[in-house]
C-alpha cells in the first residue's frame, strides 16, 4: 500500500460511542466467541469426516476432530477479530487503507491494530503472561524434585509438566524479544512510519495466544510425553495431548515466519535516508539474522509437525520405521529448526546488550563491524551444526568429527561479541543502572553456558554426558542465562519509553540480584548432578543426589520469587506510582530515544535523515543522530555527553 | 480511576490469576483416579481385579483396562492401589480379554510371586505358553510380573461392558506377593494391548487408570 493511500485516510474526529457499543465488532472478545464456537464446529466436522475410518474409530482417540477443532478455533478468532475483513473488502473493490486500523485509546490493544507499536505493547504482555506460566510449571517441576521418589506428581504428568515447560518457553520465547521490542522499536530506530507488512505483522501476533492456549489444553488432552522435541515414534502413539502440541507448535512455526518475512522485508526497504548499513543500530542487526534464521528454519518446522500431524490421521508413516518411515528423519528434520532456533533465541540477545552497552559505558561500541561479522557468522553456522545433537543416536560415525568441527567454530563469531563487549566497557564512564547490569549478567552467564557447550560438541565427552542433567544446565545458561537476562535489560531500557512510566528503581535492583543469585544457585549444580549422572526427563532419581536436588529447588523457588519482585515492580510503577519518565531517560544517542513520550502513531512528523552513527558517545563534533525536524526533546541526547 | 479503583482492579486480576493457577493444578490432579484399598486378609490383604477388553462407558468405552473392587464387592475404575507394608498381598485376576500373544516370550514367565507361582482356573503354573497371554500385570521395582492367560476367541458369552460379571467367559488367574517398606511402585501390563493404535502402545496403555497404575504400600 503506498503512503499516498494512507494519506487519504486521515483519522476522522468522532464522538466516542458508549462502551458497551465499543464491545460489539472485530474485536477479543469476537474472537474469543468465534473462537470456542470454532472449536465445538471443529470438532463436530471432524467427527462427521472420520465415520467409518477405522484408524480413528476403535481408539476413542479422534485426532482428526481434535485438529479439525483446532483449526477452525483458531480460524473463527482471526475472523473474530477482523483479518478476514480487509482482504474481503479489497476483493469487493474496495480502496486500500490502513485508517481504520490505526487509531488511539485502550481499545486499540484489543483488536486488530496496525500501529507497530500496540502490537509490541500486546506482545509484551502476552509473551509475559505465557513466560510466568511456564516458570509456575518450573516451580512445579522442582517442587517434585524436591524428594528422589515419585511423590507430587506420577510420572505421566511430570512428563507433562516438562513438556510444557520446554515448549512454552521455547516457543513463546522465540519471540520474547522480536516480538515486543523490534516490533515496538525496529521502525523507529530505522526511521520508518511502520512496518512493511502491517496486517501480517499483527496476525503474526495473534496467532501467540491461540497457540499458547491450544499448548495449554494439551493438560486436559492427556499431555504428552515427548518433551518439547516432539519424538517420533513416540509422538505417533502420544494421546490426543500431542495434537495440541503439534497444532500450537506448528502455529508459532508460522507466526516466527511471518515475523522474520516482514523484519527483513522493513530493514530492506523502509530504511530512512543516511540509514547506511553501517549505521545501522546492532539490535537491528541481531533482529536481521534472527529473521533471516526464523525464515528458514521455522517452516521446516512447521513441515515437519504437519508431517507428524498426518501420521496421526491420515495414516502415513513418514516416522514409523514398521511402515517404511524413518523416525530418525524426524530427529535430523526437528534439530535442523531445533539448532537454529537457539540462535533465534541468542542472537536478539546479543543485540540487545550491545545496544545497551555504549549507553551506559559513554563510548561508541567497539569492533561495530566485527560484531556485526560475528552475527552473520553465527547465523551461517547454525544451520551447520544440528547433527551434534544426534551423536548418540546410531549417526554416521564419519560425520562426527564435521559436526564436531562446525559446532566448536560456532564459538569463534560468538567470541566476537564478547570481544565487542569487552571493547566497549573498557575505560568506559559505567553507569551501574539495571539494564547495564542485565547486560553484563548476560555475558557472564552465557561465558558458562558457551564454555560448558564445548565440552557437549565434543563427541567423547558428550557420549558420556548427553541427556544428562549437564545439558539442562547448559542450555538453561544459554537460553535463560542468556535470552531472558537480555529481556529484562530491554525491557528495563525500553519499557519506559513504551509506557511513559519509570520503573521503582529499588525493586528493579532486588529483582535482578534475586535473579541473578538464585539463577547461578539453581542451575550450577545441575552441571554436578548431570557429571553425577542424573537423567533429564526422569522424576525419581538416586537418593545420594537429593542434598544437590533440594538445594536447586529451593534456589529455583527464590529465583521464582524475585520474577514475582518485578511483576510487583511492574503493576506498582505502572498502575500505582505511575511516575512519568523523562523522553531520554539514559540520554541515548538512539533515535527512538529522540521522540517524545507517547511516540507519535506515525513515529515522526516527516521522515528523519540520518546524519550519524547512533553510539558515537564521547565523539568530539559527532553531529545528532538525526534531522527531525524539529528540535531533540527535553532532556535529549541527540548530542554525546 | 481513583486509586481504590486501581487496588480493586488489581486485586481482582490476582485473584482471577490464583483461581486459573489452582484449576490449572486441579486439571492435572483430576487425572489421577481414587486409590482403592485392598481389603483385610489374613497376614495381610486381598485384591480383587478383572481385565476387560472395552471398558464399555465413557470417556473411552473402546479402551482395554482394569478393574478392581472393593470389599463390599463393588467393581471400581481404578488402577492406583493400596496395600499394607510388609505384607502378603494376595491378587485374583478374573481376566475376560481374549489371547494377543507376547511379542517378549520372556514375560511368559511368573517372577516375584511366592513360590514364583501362580494358580490359572485352580492349575499352580511356572509360566504361560506365550502365546496364550493377553495381559500381564508387573510391578518392575518390586521385581513381580505375571501373564494373564486370555480366554478362547471362540468362547461363548464373551464380555464387552465393564464390570464383567461371574457368568461371562473368563479365566480365573491368583498368586500372592510380599510387600517390604513402604512407597509407591508403578505398575503397568506389559502386553502392547491398546487395540488400533500404533503398535498398540497408545491411549490406555500409558493412560492411569486403564492399564497401569500404581501400588501404594502403606
Amino acid at each position: 500500500m503506498s503512503d499516498v493511500a494512507f494519506e487519504q485516510h486521515a483519522p476522522r474526529p468522532a464522538a466516542a460511542p458508549p462502551w458497551w457499543r465499543r464491545l460489539i465488532g472485530f474485536n477479543l472478545l469476537a474472537a474469543s466467541a468465534l473462537g470456542i464456537g470454532g472449536w465445538f464446529l471443529g470438532h463436530w466436522v471432524g467427527t462427521r469426516i472420520t465415520i467409518g475410518m477405522d484408524s480413528q474409530l476403535g481408539t476413542d482417540q479422534n485426532d482428526i476432530a481434535t485438529f479439525m477443532g483446532f483449526l477452525f478455533a483458531v480460524s473463527g478468532w482471526l475472523i473474530g477479530l477482523g483479518f478476514l475483513n480487509y482482504p474481503l473488502g479489497r476483493m469487493l473493490g474496495r480502496p486500500p487503507s490502513l485508517r481504520e486500523k490505526e487509531e488511539e485509546g485502550p481499545g486499540r490493544y484489543f483488536r486488530l491494530c496496525t500501529d507497530h507499536k500496540v502490537v509490541g505493547m500486546q506482545y509484551f504482555v502476552t509473551i509475559l503472561l505465557f513466560f510466568l506460566i511456564a516458570g509456575l510449571n518450573a516451580m512445579f517441576i522442582r517442587a517434585e524434585l524436591l524428594t528422589p521418589k515419585e511423590k507430587l506428581w506420577n510420572a505421566n504428568q511430570y512428563l507433562s509438566l516438562v513438556g510444557l515447560h520446554g515448549t512454552m518457553m521455547l516457543m513463546m520465547m522465540s519471540a520474547a524479544i522480536l516480538g515486543p521490542f523490534a516490533n515496538y522499536f525496529v521502525p523507529i530506530m530505522i526511521g520508518a512510519r511502520r512496518m512493511a507488512f502491517p496486517r501480517l505483522e499483527s496476525l503474526s501476533f495473534w496467532l501467540v495466544p491461540p497457540a499458547g492456549l491450544i499448548l495449554l489444553s494439551a493438560v486436559a488432552l492427556g499431555g504428552f510425553p515427548t518433551g518439547w522435541t516432539g519424538y517420533a515414534p513416540l509422538a505417533n502413539t502420544a494421546r490426543a495431548g500431542m495434537d495440541a502440541y503439534l497444532f500450537a507448535f506448528a502455529l508459532i512455526g508460522l507466526s516466527m515466519t511471518i515475523v522474520g518475512a516482514n523484519m527483513l522485508a522493513t530493514v530492506l526497504t523502509m530504511r530512512a535516508p543516511g540509514m547506511t548499513w553501517t549505521r545501522l543500530p546492532i539490535f537491528v542487526w541481531g533482529v536481521i539474522c534472527t529473521s533471516v534464521l526464523m525464515v528458514l528454519a521455522a517452516p521446516v518446522l512447521f513441515a515437519t509437525l504437519s508431517m507428524v500431524a498426518l501420521d496421526r490421521t491420515a495414516d502415513t508413516s513418514f516416522f514409523l520405521a514398521s511402515a517404511g518411515g524413518s523416525p530418525f528423519l524426524y530427529t535430523n528434520l526437528f534439530w535442523f529448526f531445533g539448532h537454529p532456533e537457539v540462535y533465534i533465541l541468542a542472537l536478539p540477545g546479543f543485540g540487545v546488550v550491545l545496544e545497551i552497552l555504549p549507553v551506559f559505558s559513554r563510548k561508541p561500541l567497539w569492533g561495530y563491524r566485527l560484531a556485526v561479522a560475528g552475527m552473520l557468522g553465527v547465523t551461517l553456522l547454525s544451520f551447520m551444526v544440528w547433527q551434534h545433537h544426534l551423536f548418540v543416536s546410531g549417526m554416521n560415525a564419519d560425520l562426527r568429527p564435521f559436526y564436531m568441527l562446525t559446532t566448536e567454530l560456532i564459538s569463534v563469531p560468538t567470541g566476537f561479541i564478547f570481544l565487542n563487549g569487552l571493547g566497549t566497557l573498557w575505560r568506559g564512564r559505567i553507569r551501574f543502572t539495571v539494564p547495564m547490569l542485565f547486560a553484563m549478567a548476560f555475558f557472564s552467564n552465557f561465558l558458562i553456558g558457551g564454555l560448558s557447550g564445548v565440552f557437549l560438541s565434543d563427541v567423547p565427552s558428550d557420549v558420556s554426558t548427553h541427556g544428562s542433567y549437564f545439558v539442562m544446565a547448559h542450555f538453561h545458561y544459554t537460553i535463560m542465562g542468556g535470552l531472558v537476562f537480555a529481556l529484562f535489560a530491554a525491557t528495563y531500557y525500553w519499557l519506559p519509553k513504551m509506557t511513559g512510566l519509570r520503573f521503582n528503581e529499588t525493586l528493579a535492583k532486588i529483582h535482578f540480584w534475586g535473579m541473578f543469585v538464585f539463577f547461578n544457585f539453581t542451575f550450577a549444580p545441575l552441571f554436578v548432578a548431570g557429571m553425577l549422572g542424573m537423567p533429564r526427563r526422569v522424576s525419581v532419581y538416586s537418593s545420594s543426589l537429593q542434598g544437590i536436588n533440594d538445594f536447586v529447588s529451593v534456589s529455583a523457588f527464590l529465583l521464582g520469587l524475585s520474577m514475582l519482585v518485578f511483576l510487583i515492580n511492574l503493576v506498582y510503577s505502572t498502575v500505582f506510582a505511575r511516575v512519568p519518565a523523562e523522553a531520554n531517560p539514559w540520554h541515548s544517542r538512539g533515535l527512538e530515544f529522540q521522540l517524545p513520550t507517547p511516540i507519535p502513531v506515525r513515529n515522526f512528523e516527516r521522515t528523519p535523515v540520518i546524519e550519524s552513527g547512533p553510539y558515537e558517545y564521547g565523539v568530539p563534533g559527532a553531529p545528532p543522530v538525526a534531522a527531525l525536524g524539529r528540535p531533540a526533546v527535553a532532556g535529549g541526547g541527540g548530542s554525546s555527553p | 480511576m481513583s486509586r481504590g479503583a486501581r487496588l480493586l482492579a488489581v486485586a481482582g486480576a490476582t485473584a482471577v490469576a490464583v483461581a486459573l493457577v489452582a484449576i490449572y493444578v486441579a486439571d492435572f490432579l483430576a487425572a489421577n483416579p481414587t486409590p482403592l484399598r485392598a481389603a483385610p486378609a489374613p497376614r495381610g490383604a486381598q485384591l480383587t481385579l478383572q481385565t476387560v477388553a472395552s471398558y464399555g462407558h465413557d470417556p473411552h468405552p473402546d479402551w482395554v483396562s482394569y478393574l478392581a473392587r472393593d470389599g463390599s464387592g463393588k467393581w471400581h475404575h481404578t488402577t492406583i492401589f493400596k496395600v499394607p507394608a510388609h505384607a502378603l498381598v494376595r491378587v485374583t485376576v478374573y481376566q475376560y480379554d481374549t489371547a494377543t500373544g507376547l511379542r517378549n516370550p520372556f514375560w511368559s514367565q511368573v517372577r516375584g510371586t511366592v513360590g514364583n507361582t501362580m494358580t490359572v482356573d485352580g492349575r499352580t503354573l511356572h509360566a504361560l505358553p506365550p502365546d496364550d497371554a493377553s495381559h500381564t500385570f508387573a510391578i518392575p521395582e518390586l521385581g513381580v510380573s505375571v501373564p494373564l492367560k486370555g480366554v478362547g476367541d471362540n468362547a461363548p458369552n464373551q464380555c464387552s461392558v465393564a464390570p464383567c460379571t461371574a457368568a461371562q467367559a473368563h479365566t480365573t488367574v491368583t498368586f500372592t506377593f510380599r510387600t517390604g517398606n513402604p512407597g509407591r511402585f508403578r505398575w503397568q501390563c506389559f502386553v502392547p494391548c491398546a487395540a488400533s493404535f500404533v503398535f498398540g502402545n497408545g491411549g490406555p496403555m500409558q493412560s492411569i487408570g486403564w492399564m497401569d497404575g500404581y501400588v501404594q504400600v502403606v
